[in-house]
Order: C-alpha cells, then sequence, then structure tokens
C-alpha cells in the first residue's frame, strides 16, 4: 500500500512536470535560421558553366561582365547580441556544431539552424566569414565533422599547404570571352594573434545591425542574409580590374593563390576590419 | 557452490584492485644529446620544446619510412626525400600517390635543427607543423590524419613505441608530429672535405676546389652565408617562372608584392646529389645553372640588388664554372648520404 502511494505521486509529479512544459508559453530557448541569399545586388546567383546562358551575368565597376560556377564561404563563430548589449555565443569554439560551408550548389547549406538560442530580444548579430586563426588549423581530431565537410572532393575548402582552411571559393568566367576566374582566400598567418610573426590574416568578423528586433521564444525566427557578390570586384575598399597578364600588381588571375593582391578582394568582400564591418553581407528581413 | 561464489568473489575482488590502483608505468626514454658542429646557427627554438629522444627518434624514423601515411600505401615520407640523396630526389617536382605531380621540387632534409623557415617559400616556422602537410595534400599523400592513425592503431608495435615515445600516451597526431620532427633534429650533415678542411683534419682543398672556394667568397657567399650555406633569406633571382599558377613564391605567404617569386635560398650542401634544380627542377646540372647565372637572369622590378647592379647576372668565366662546381662537391658528406659506414 505503501509502495502504491509513492508510485501515484512519483506519477502525479511526472504528470505535473509534463504539463508545465507543454503548457509554457515562454519556451526558455528555440531556434534561430540563418538563411543566405547568394545575389548579384538584388539578383539571385544561378551558377553556370563558361557558356551558360542561364547563369547570372554581372557587371563590375570597371565593366567587367562575369558570372560564377562556384561559389562557397565558410560562416563561423556566430554571435547574436540583445539589445542589452549581451553576447549570445554559438558554439563559437567548435567548428563540428558552430560552422558551416555555404555552397550554393548545395541548396541544403543556404539555411543554417542553430539551435537551443536563448528566448529573448536580439538586435544584432556577428558572424565571421573564414575560420579565426586560433581554429585555423585543419584539427581533423578536434573537429571531425566540420573538417570532412569542408574536404569533401565537391567542396574543396582545405587549404593543405597553409594547413587552414580555404575561406572562399569562387570560380568562374569574366570577359565577353569567358576567361576563367579564380579566387581562393584564405590566412597564412604563423603565431598567436597580436603577435603574428608571418603571413595575412583573411578572416573577417562581420556585425551587421538586424532591421527588425528579432524574438526568439515562442517563434523561431529566420534572418534573411544577402551575401552580394556585387562586392567581390566592386566594393566599398577596391574597384578591381581582372587581368590574365603576368601584371602581378592588378591582381592576381586566374588563381588567387599567386594573390599579391587576395586581401583585395578579402576586404571587398568581408570588409576592411576598421570603417567597413560588412563587406558584401546585409540583413534583408527577419521573419519572426 | 560455495567455491564458485568465492572464486567469482575473488575474481571481482581483483577486477576491483587493477582498475583501482593502476600503478602507472614508467617509460624510460633518454633524451639524444645532438651533436652541434662548431659555428653553426643556433638551434630553431622549437628544438627545446621537442628534444629527440630514443624512442621519439626511433618512431620518428620508422614513420618516415611507413608508407602507411599515404592515402593507397604507395608513398612515405622516404619516397621523396631519399638518403643518397641528401633526403630530396631527382625528380624537378614531387610525384604523390598515383604518379600526382606537385608544385615544386622535394628539397633536401638536412640541418632542419638549424633553420627558422622551412620550404621554399618558408610557409611553415616549426618543423612539427610540416609532416600533415604531405599526409593531406591531393598530390602528395592524399590522406588525412584520422586515416593514418587508424592504420597505425592496428599494429601492436606502434603502440608500444609511440607509448615508449611519448610517455604511455598512445598513437597521437601530436606523437606523428613530433616524433617525425624529431628523426628530422637528427639528420644533421657536417662531415663533409668542406668541414675536414675548415677543422684541420688532415684534409686540405685540391687547388681547384681552392680557387672555387676563392670564387664563391667572392660572388656567392652574400646569400650562401653562414654553415649552412644560406643565409635563409628570400629572394628573386630571376630564375624562369613556373608556369603553374600557384605559383607565387613568398608572396602566397605573405601577400606582399615584393616577395613575388621569392623563395628561400637554399642551403648548398650536399648539392652534388640534389639534382635538378631550382624551385621546380629548372636546372638538370650545376653547370647549367652556372651558365644561366653568368648569361643572365629574367629581370623584374624586385628581382635582387646584387643582380641588378651586375647587369642581372653573376659573371663567371668557364674556369671559374668548374673551380666553383669543384668546391661545390667538397660540400658532399658521404657519411651523411650514407656511402660510408
Amino acid at each position: 500500500m505503501k509502495n502504491l502511494k509513492k508510485y501515484i505521486l512519483s506519477a502525479a509529479v511526472v504528470v505535473a512536470f509534463m504539463s508545465c512544459s507543454s503548457d509554457d508559453n515562454n519556451p526558455v530557448a528555440n531556434n534561430v535560421t540563418l538563411e543566405f541569399n547568394n545575389t548579384f545586388g538584388d539578383t539571385p546567383i544561378v551558377l553556370g558553366d563558361a557558356t551558360s546562358n542561364a547563369a547570372t551575368k554581372n557587371t563590375s565597376d570597371a565593366g567587367q561582365i562575369h558570372h560564377f560556377e562556384e561559389v562557397k564561404y565558410v560562416i563561423s563563430n556566430i554571435r547574436l547580441i540583445k539589445a542589452d548589449g549581451t553576447e549570445i555565443p554559438y558554439h563559437v569554439n567548435d567548428l563540428d556544431n558552430g560552422a558551416t560551408v555555404v555552397d550554393q550548389s548545395k541548396p541544403e547549406t543556404l539555411s543554417y539552424v542553430m539551435s537551443d538560442i536563448p528566448a529573448g530580444d536580439y538586435t544584432e548579430i556577428k558572424f565571421g566569414l573564414g575560420v579565426r586563426s586560433d581554429l585555423n588549423t585543419l584539427d581533423q581530431i578536434s573537429f571531425p565533422t566540420f573538417y570532412e565537410n569542408a574536404g569533401a572532393n565537391d567542396t574543396q575548402m582545405h587549404w593543405e599547404w597553409g594547413t587552414g582552411y580555404r575561406f572562399t571559393k569562387l570560380e568562374g568566367f569574366y570577359d565577353t570571352d569567358n576567361k576563367q576566374l579564380s579566387f581562393h582566400s584564405g590566412s597564412t598567418v604563423e603565431g598567436e594573434e597580436g603577435a603574428y610573426t608571418q603571413g595575412v590574416d583573411a578572416y573577417r568578423d562581420i556585425t551587421i545591425v538586424l532591421p527588425t528586433t528579432t524574438t526568439v521564444g515562442n517563434s523561431a525566427p529566420t534572418i534573411n542574409i544577402k551575401a552580394d557578390f556585387d562586392y567581390f570586384l566592386s566594393g566599398e575598399s577596391h574597384t578591381v580590374t581582372l587581368v590574365s597578364t603576368e601584371d602581378i600588381t592588378n591582381n592576381a588571375t586566374p588563381s588567387a593563390h599567386t594573390a599579391t593582391e587576395m586581401m583585395k578582394f578579402v576586404e571587398n568582400i568581408g570588409g576592411n576590419g576598421t570603417t567597413d564591418h560588412t563587406g558584401m553581407f546585409s540583413v534583408t528581413s527577419v521573419e519572426n | 557452490m560455495k567455491k564458485l561464489i568465492r572464486s567469482i568473489a575473488f575474481i571481482l575482488l581483483f577486477i576491483g584492485c587493477s582498475t583501482d590502483d593502476t600503478e602507472p608505468i614508467t617509460y624510460k626514454n633518454p633524451e639524444l644529446a645532438l651533436d652541434i658542429p662548431v659555428d653553426f646557427p643556433e638551434l630553431n627554438s622549437s628544438v627545446y620544446n621537442n628534444m629527440p629522444t630514443q624512442y621519439g627518434v626511433e618512431l620518428g624514423e620508422k614513420l618516415f619510412f611507413d608508407r602507411q601515411l599515404s592515402a593507397d600505401n604507395t608513398i612515405s615520407c622516404s619516397s621523396c626525400h631519399i638518403q643518397e640523396s641528401a633526403f630530396a630526389d631527382h625528380n624537378p617536382k614531387g610525384i604523390g600517390i598515383e604518379g600526382r605531380i606537385g608544385l615544386r621540387n622535394a628539397p633536401p632534409v638536412q640541418n632542419m635543427a638549424f633553420m627558422q623557415f622551412y620550404n621554399w617559400d618558408g610557409n611553415k616556422l616549426q618543423l612539427e607543423d610540416q609532416p600533415l602537410v604531405p599526409i593531406i595534400t591531393h598530390e602528395e599523400m592524399d590522406s588525412s590524419i584520422l586515416e593514418v592513425i587508424g592504420k597505425l592503431e592496428t599494429d601492436p608495435s606502434y603502440i608500444e613505441l609511440f607509448n615508449k615515445a611519448f610517455e604511455g600516451e598512445g598513437i597521437t597526431a601530436d606523437g606523428i608530429y613530433n616524433s617525425i620532427a624529431q628523426y628530422e633534429y637528427t639528420l644533421i650533415s657536417s662531415n663533409s672535405k668542406y668541414d675536414k678542411v675548415k677543422r684541420n683534419e688532415g684534409e686540405t682543398f685540391t687547388t681547384s676546389e681552392a680557387q672555387g672556394y676563392a670564387v664563391f667568397q667572392d660572388k656567392c657567399i652574400s646569400c650562401h652565408s653562414t654553415e649552412l650555406f644560406t643565409d635563409q633569406s628570400f629572394r628573386n633571382i630571376g630564375f624562369p617562372i613556373n608556369p603553374d599558377p600557384e605559383e607565387g613564391g613568398r608572396t602566397r605567404i605573405t601577400g606582399l608584392v615584393e616577395d613575388y617569386m621569392r623563395f628561400r635560398v637554399p642551403s648548398l650542401r650536399n648539392i652534388e646529389y640534389t639534382a635538378p634544380y631550382g624551385s621546380f627542377g629548372q636546372f638538370a646540372t650545376l653547370e647549367d645553372l652556372l651558365d644561366y647565372l653568368d648569361n643572365g637572369v629574367l629581370e623584374a622590378d624586385n628581382l635582387d640588388p646584387i643582380l641588378k647592379d651586375n647587369n642581372n647576372r653573376i659573371p663567371l668565366t668557364a674556369q671559374e664554372k668548374i673551380d666553383l662546381i669543384a668546391f661545390m662537391k667538397t660540400l658532399s658528406d658521404v657519411e651523411f648520404l650514407g656511402f660510408e659506414d
């Protein structure tokens, strides 16, 4: 009898808790989805090979028509900022759970769902284009999932000789005769942050004030992020003329591995890190 | 029945014992004394954090020669870094699995402990950071560190050796990197004829070698300085340019225009055995290389001032070339190359 009483009590407690959680109008956390829209201006990018008619064409400020066959970039170090300034980091030290490769050819990568974002009103988002130097070591042991995703044969976001990740990989064609265009960015820094002994840091921290307060709670909002690749050649920092000669002071086509000018492109799409913290990115809308 | 229960109790007791008070196994793994040659430059400071040990070096050597480091188990470090070639090879550019051809000439692995920059463009500053690069590079071994660890874990002798080398830590990525670096730190070449002449060990230069040494001091030593025969600077000396669009020389690391097609000055030690020469094996022989420098190099904005000041060439007479090559051959270390016991 005593046992039975206990049993009933326990069941009652369990039911009580269950009812709590299911009736609760104020969940403590919910998902936030980042929706990446890769565009030239307001036109969504359609990829295509050299002679594709379907591919979205763009003309740079320098008058060069161009289109892309591949558009890939790494997003990591995501932080949502509340109205009171509190920063909510999203697995910022864990590439497996907090970083992603956005790949225009794979629609599923254009939506990045962040789970368990604490309820609240958010007014700003920060994220990294690329991988912070302290995590940028192609460390398969620590982050096997991200390592594998980034290194897949159809993704190729490992920068082996630098033992870091490629941050951006753009392949395409330019001018009316469709010369090859190829841009890869990545960091080559050695040493500790603040005291690098050599190399360039191609990681860019992006900060965007949200156009509408994003409320996490009952709703699981979507933040629509536009990545306007018109900035690639016609950015805030530089107007680039693509060349295929040996004139290295102009830029580095067809391959930016030789990029004396890699940082020009990095500053155009990721900001210069001082006056421009958005580069090609903007938030077009928030769906609460 | 009672007996059985007692036995089980005993067994449980023992299991309890062995898990509760495991005596840490102590591994004896003495540090090896590096035989640092007189007048060599300072050690790379990383050496002090990864001092070669008896089992570390043994493990590193075993890994260096192990083809399991490549995806299809066909090549090892030693496939491109061959002792008789001063741990370089004779291909213009490195050849990886399935005959894939890389970007650059495989550099000799010698006197690494005294280098401050590794590879043609100096992208690595610590030797421990280097082994992963060929393991994962598509044109080299095209594997991954977890794939390599997976293979090594099937071999008990490796598990034992890793434990001995790194205090029972088992097979780890860092153990792979550190042990290979430790082995390479021990690859010191300092017993050439040149060294023996310098140390007054009874050898003397022939007339041609002595004249070559004089030419060297007059026309080469400003870059090929120190007892390593490199000042470890990065220079563009107007060699034919690698047509591979991936190539940018040192600028690939720094992003600076002035570093375009600059490469680390290579050591001249054992150069007799490291043909072909240049960052992608542009020159089949030392004669070809000296002829090129004599005839005139490619113009470039950042061409080394020494060449610019000399009409883009290093003028050499036919006799000077013969003597220079005779001198360079005195830098061959037959002991290091494994030609002598």
